[in-house]
Formats: structure tokens, C-alpha cells, sequence
């Protein structure tokens, strides 16, 4: 039986769909066979972001409608063994879904693959339940502002309400950099506001920009510390205990500043 | 201050309405009217306690008084207090940072008489508590977007980051403490602050109450 995660972040822009495709890709590049399935109905853009934009014949709608059988939706990605995308429909909206009708398409799926990747839309109306509907686990990914911050707080809220435990952290677009010169949020400014366990850091990449516009996700890319960020989730998901590397600048001068910044 | 006959002063355990000896019952009900007038605050609700420096009014005075405030300005009349001249303790932003109420006074009274209830998680953005019956007590943070309502004290074991109102029933003694005090706004009956943009937390905790002036006061916490 294999677990259904949602990937939500309450604002927008923060990464979800990125983090779906990434993390959908890395998983089965490690063996496990994955369904990424976007949930942002109307608005979808998992698809692209996978390139398989031009495979699409059905989509969820479809299934739910019952135009066609849920196997025949799933767009197998040829570039990865047991990677699939379940689509949605861009004609439709969020409130031609229920979120019943989700949660069966997630509990069919998951009697046949690991891993269940739902790409949650961004904001916490009909397309965040219809999103989390089946989910057992969530990842929230979030970029250290206190824009997204805030919206993350109050998704975690309504997460553990709904009791989708466990629910993790994702920390999107880290810039050592700016952490460094004390212009950013750090790791544990994060961690002690949003109070979940963190699955890793994925360091600012120019490369998702390029690998977005291509159409193949940022993971095939062995050499980008993106890709790397995304693999060691990847892993984590699968259960693997691995470290989470301090991407923070250790400079002598970048301390100094931060300790004067700290203290102030 | 402002006006000699009649002071109208916030100290801990609430309003106190101050009278200066040797008047007569119409200079202090003309002085109280005027004293009333200057606040820009509605008082509608609240109570004060009458302190009375000897040679005291008549006791039918006094009973008059109170029926007058009542009345006219819908105080309630808590108790009545006659003190010395020179022992009318000053108010609480004149005192020094280290509050300690005394056991042995009547203060506490109203907050032993409430009720507390205990949070036992974080309260997250767009999440509300409200517990007009008394005291919360929160164990975690209280989180930016979200806001906590109590009828008696706030008391958060965490980073109070959102709203705080205290005091939402109109009692005025009531206090936020938090161990980290980075809040949007805080509210103590209906007086209300807003904090400065981009507070850092000093790592230490602090209470907020409202103090002589009639603003919100927020300074180091040592101990009840």
C-alpha cells in the first residue's frame, strides 16, 4: 500500500509544483513507482513543468466523469521506469471536483504505486481540500519570507486539523548568501515559528528556471546543488536517514556580521 | 495632575479615583465630571475604587457619590480606600520595573475568582482562542495572523507573534506575559498598542499592562 503526500504551501510561488515534479522524479529515480497528480484544476501546470504537456489525452475529470478508466489518464513519463502524471483538467474549475471524488482516485492509486504525489494549488479553498482529501502525509514548502511564512503557519493549522500527520518541512530558495549578510531569514527563525519537522533545504537555483522552461525537472541535472537538495529528500521520503547539510556561509566574516546583527 | 480635586489613575488591580480632603460633595462631583470628560475613553463598564484622604467625606456623601457614578457615568464602585496623604503609593509607570504584587492585599481577588484555561498547542495563523470566562494559558507560540481573546490574563509559554486582547469583559488590571513578546497588537480592556514595526524579541520575558498614562506598558517580567 503506498502513501499518499500532499505538497501544499498556502501562497503561491513558493515552489509546490517544482518540489512535485522534483521530488516525483527523484523517487523514481531511486526504484519506487510514483503517480505526481496535479490538483490544481483550471490552472494546472505540473504537466509543463514535467514536459508531458503534449501527451495529455485524459485527465482527472475525465475519470471522475467516467469518460475514461483511471489507468488510461495516467501519462507514463518515458524518461524514468514507474513514473506517471495524473493531469487536470484546465477547462474545468476547482469546484467541479469534490473532495470524495479525490479521495478515491488516491486510494485507487495507491494500491498500485509507493509513492502518491498530490500537487496542491495554491490557497486553502476548494482546491486545497479537494488536494488533501486523501492525503495521509503532507510536505509544506515554503521560501524563508514571512509572506509565505505566515501562509505555511496557517496551512500546517488546517493540516492538523484535518490530522494529516506527519507534515513536513521543505525550505525553498535558501540563499546562503543573503542568510550570511543577515537580509534573510535563517533555518531555525523558520523552524521555531513554523515548529515541523524539516525534510530539507533546497538552496536558490537558477537552474529551476532553465529546467522549467525545458521541461525536465531540475533532478536529471547531477551537478546542480538543486538536484542534490531534492535527491536527499527524495531519500528521506523513502525512510533513509540522511543529515541535513548546513548550507549557511561558515565564513569567518559572514559570522562576525551575523553575530553583530544577532546581538544588536 | 491635570486636575487637583479628583484624580482618575490606572494602577494594577484597576481604576482608582483619587479625592483630595476638605471639599465639599459639589466641588468633588464638579471635579469628577470634568476628570470623566477628559478621558477620551469610554469608562462605560469598568470599576474604580474610591480613595479618600482623610478629613473623609460625610458617609451619606460617599453613598451619594456612588450612586452618582453609577448613574451618570455607569462605573461600578469597587470599594473604598481612605488613606494617608503621603501614602497613596504612585501609579505604575512611576514605579520601578519590578512589580511585585502583594499577597497580602485584595488585588489578586478578581483573577483567583477566574477561571484559566490551558492551550496545549500552537496557535497558528488564522486561528482563534477566545476564552471570555478568564485566563488562557498557552503552551506554545502564538503564531503572526492569529489571535488570542481572554476575559483575565494571557499568558503565553512560547513567542506571542499575533494578537493579544485581555481583559475583554473591561477589566483593566489584566496582564499579557509572554516568555518571547513580538505581538502585532496587543489589546487590555479598551486600551490598545501596536508594536513598533520589526520588533526583534530580547530574550527575555515581558508583561504588558496598562500603566498611569493610560497607554499599554510592556517591560521586563520578573514575577507576579
Amino acid at each position: 500500500m503506498g502513501k499518499v503526500i500532499v505538497v501544499t504551501s498556502g501562497k503561491g510561488g513558493v515552489g509546490k509544483t517544482t518540489s512535485t515534479a522534483n521530488l516525483g522524479t527523484a523517487l523514481a529515480l531511486l526504484g519506487k513507482s510514483v503517480v505526481v497528480v496535479d490538483a490544481d484544476v483550471g490552472l494546472r501546470n505540473l504537466d509543463i513543468v514535467m514536459g508531458l504537456e503534449s501527451r495529455i489525452v485524459y485527465t482527472s475529470m475525465d475519470v471522475i466523469e467516467k469518460q475514461c478508466e483511471l489507468a488510461k489518464a495516467l501519462v507514463r513519463d518515458r524518461r524514468v521506469d514507474g513514473l506517471m502524471l495524473l493531469a487536470a483538467s484546465q477547462k474545468n474549475n476547482k469546484d467541479d471536483i469534490q473532495p470524495e471524488q479525490m479521495k478515491a482516485i488516491c486510494d485507487k492509486l495507491r494500491t498500485t504505486h509507493d509513492f502518491v504525489l498530490v500537487d496542491s494549488p495554491a490557497g486553502i479553498e476548494r482546491g486545497f481540500s479537494n488536494a488533501s482529501a486523501g492525503a495521509d502525509e503532507a510536505i509544506v514548502v515554503t521560501t524563508p519570507d514571512v509572506s509565505a511564512i505566515r501562509d505555511a503557519d496557517r496551512i500546517i493549522g488546517l493540516l492538523q486539523n484535518a490530522q494529516i500527520e506527519p507534515i513536513n518541512l521543505v525550505l525553498n530558495r535558501f540563499s546562503a548568501q543573503l542568510v550570511g549578510n543577515g537580509s534573510m531569514m535563517d533555518q531555525a527563525d523558520v523552524l521555531d515559528i513554523l515548529n515541523i519537522d524539516l525534510i530539507g533545504v533546497v538552496p536558490e537555483d537558477s537552474g529551476v528556471i532553465t529546467s522549467t522552461n525545458r521541461g525536465i525537472p531540475l533532478v536529471y541535472e547531477d551537478a546542480s546543488p538543486g538536484a542534490q537538495a531534492y535527491m536527499r529528500i527524495a531519500r528521506r521520503l523513502t525512510g533513509q536517514r540522511i543529515p541535513i547539510p548546513d548550507l549557511e556561509d561558515k565564513g569567518l566574516f559572514s559570522n562576525i556580521v551575523k553575530w553583530f546583527t544577532r546581538n544588536r | 495632575m491635570a486636575n487637583p480635586i479628583v484624580t482618575l489613575r490606572a494602577y494594577r488591580d484597576g481604576l482608582h479615583l483619587i479625592i483630595k480632603p476638605r471639599l465639599s460633595i459639589a466641588e468633588v462631583e464638579e471635579a469628577i465630571q470634568q476628570e470623566i470628560a477628559r478621558m477620551n475613553r469610554p469608562l462605560v463598564g469598568t470599576s474604580v475604587q474610591i480613595v479618600l484622604k482623610s478629613p473623609v467625606l460625610e458617609e451619606e456623601e460617599i453613598s451619594l457619590l456612588r450612586s452618582k457614578l453609577q448613574e451618570d457615568y455607569d462605573l461600578t464602585v469597587r470599594g473604598i480606600d481612605v488613606v494617608d496623604d503621603e501614602s497613596v503609593s504612585p501609579p505604575i509607570a512611576a514605579a520601578p520595573t519590578t512589580h511585585a504584587i502583594s499577597q497580602t492585599t485584595d488585588v489578586r481577588a478578581p483573577r483567583n475568582s477566574e477561571l484559566s484555561r490551558i492551550i496545549p498547542h500552537t496557535i497558528r495563523s488564522g486561528q482563534t482562542e477566545e476564552f471570555p470566562q478568564g485566563s488562557l494559558i498557552i503552551y506554545g507560540d502564538v503564531n503572526s495572523g492569529s489571535e488570542v481573546k481572554a476575559g483575565g490574563d494571557i499568558v503565553v509559554l512560547g513567542t506571542l507573534r499575533g494578537n493579544a486582547y485581555a481583559g475583554m469583559n473591561g477589566r483593566l488590571s489584566a496582564v499579557i506575559i509572554a516568555m518571547d513578546f513580538a505581538p502585532l497588537q496587543l489589546q487590555i480592556g479598551n486600551y490598545t498598542s501596536r508594536s513598533p514595526a520589526s520588533q526583534e524579541s530580547r530574550g527575555y520575558p515581558e508583561i504588558a499592562r496598562i500603566g498611569a498614562e493610560d497607554v499599554i506598558i510592556v517591560e521586563k517580567f520578573v514575577k507576579f
